[in-house]
């Protein structure tokens, strides 16, 4: 199965979602193709993605739909450290030592923990995407 | 022991890369990230991790090092670590600042310890305990 989504501000969101809001209609008065075409007249990309119950097959940049996930999961959190179990944040903060007191204290394992970059894209350093 | 290529997990772009999980003596409840870097000559890490595996970095001598064009002070110090069931003991070096989220794996830290196969075609790396 795959899901229609428009990147508004470096964010997804379902195409009826955003023209709803917009525009006050109701989402049961135009289809999702419609307003996937509305947005992408007006300069929005647009595109679709893998959802749950999907194989894990990769899409065109090579990541899994869990990975696509993972990558949304932790936008909120960016320059915290966070502990996470699939694409669970179990629990985030400014410094990793709150971290692994949550983890100690609520007997919990994580598979990772690491600072999630302020900004990605500066972050990578020598590292480009 | 086979590793599918994944992203890095806080970072644009998506692309898979030949990231293992990593434990560290005195982090029992988290394994780290960390990216095979052939590049790279020794292990990378934050110096936060040291913090949380209770290794003391003061009186080590800090170095100016250079890492991914940008600098920082690393203190080096044997650490023992473990992938799966593999483990072996080899120097870090714990770097403040450390921006990324992940960690780096070098060839005297890392890539000498075993046999690695990079599969790049299929996202995948293989890798065995050196002869």
């Amino acid at each position: 199965m795959r899901e229609l989504f428009v990147v508004v501000d470096g964010r997804r969101f379902p195409p009826k979602q955003v023209i709803a809001a917009l525009t006050g209609l109701d989402r049961a008065d135009f289809t999702s193709h419609q307003a996937r075409t509305v947005l992408r007249r007006l300069g929005f990309t647009t595109s679709r993605t893998q959802v749950e119950n999907s194989p894990p097959a990769r899409a065109a940049h090579g990541a899994t739909a869990e990975e696509v996930r993972v990558s949304d999961a932790l936008r909120p959190f960016r320059g915290r450290f966070v502990a996470l179990s699939g694409s669970e944040v179990l629990v985030a903060d400014e410094r990793p030592e709150p971290v692994f007191e949550w983890l100690e204290s609520h007997d919990r394992l994580a598979d990772t923990v690491f600072r999630v970059p302020l900004d990605p894209t500066v972050d990578l350093g020598g590292f480009p995407s | 022991m086979k590793v599918d290529f994944r992203p890095l997990p806080g970072v644009a772009g998506l692309t898979p890369r030949p990231v293992v999980d990593v434990r560290l003596e005195g982090i029992e409840r988290a394994a780290l990230g960390c990216l095979v870097d052939t590049g790279t000559l020794h292990n990378r890490f934050g110096a936060w991790v040291a913090r949380m595996a209770g290794i003391d970095l003061d009186g080590i001598q800090p170095e100016s090092l250079g890492v991914g064009g940008r600098s920082t002070i690393g203190r080096t110090t044997p650490v023992a670590l473990r992938l799966g069931e593999l483990s072996w003991e080899a120097p870090v070096t714990f770097c403040d600042p450390w921006p990324w989220d992940f960690q780096l794996l070098g060839q005297e830290g890392f890539l000498r310890w075993f046999t690695l196969e990079f599969q790049v075609a299929g996202r995948r790396l293989e890798l065995s305990p050196a002869d």
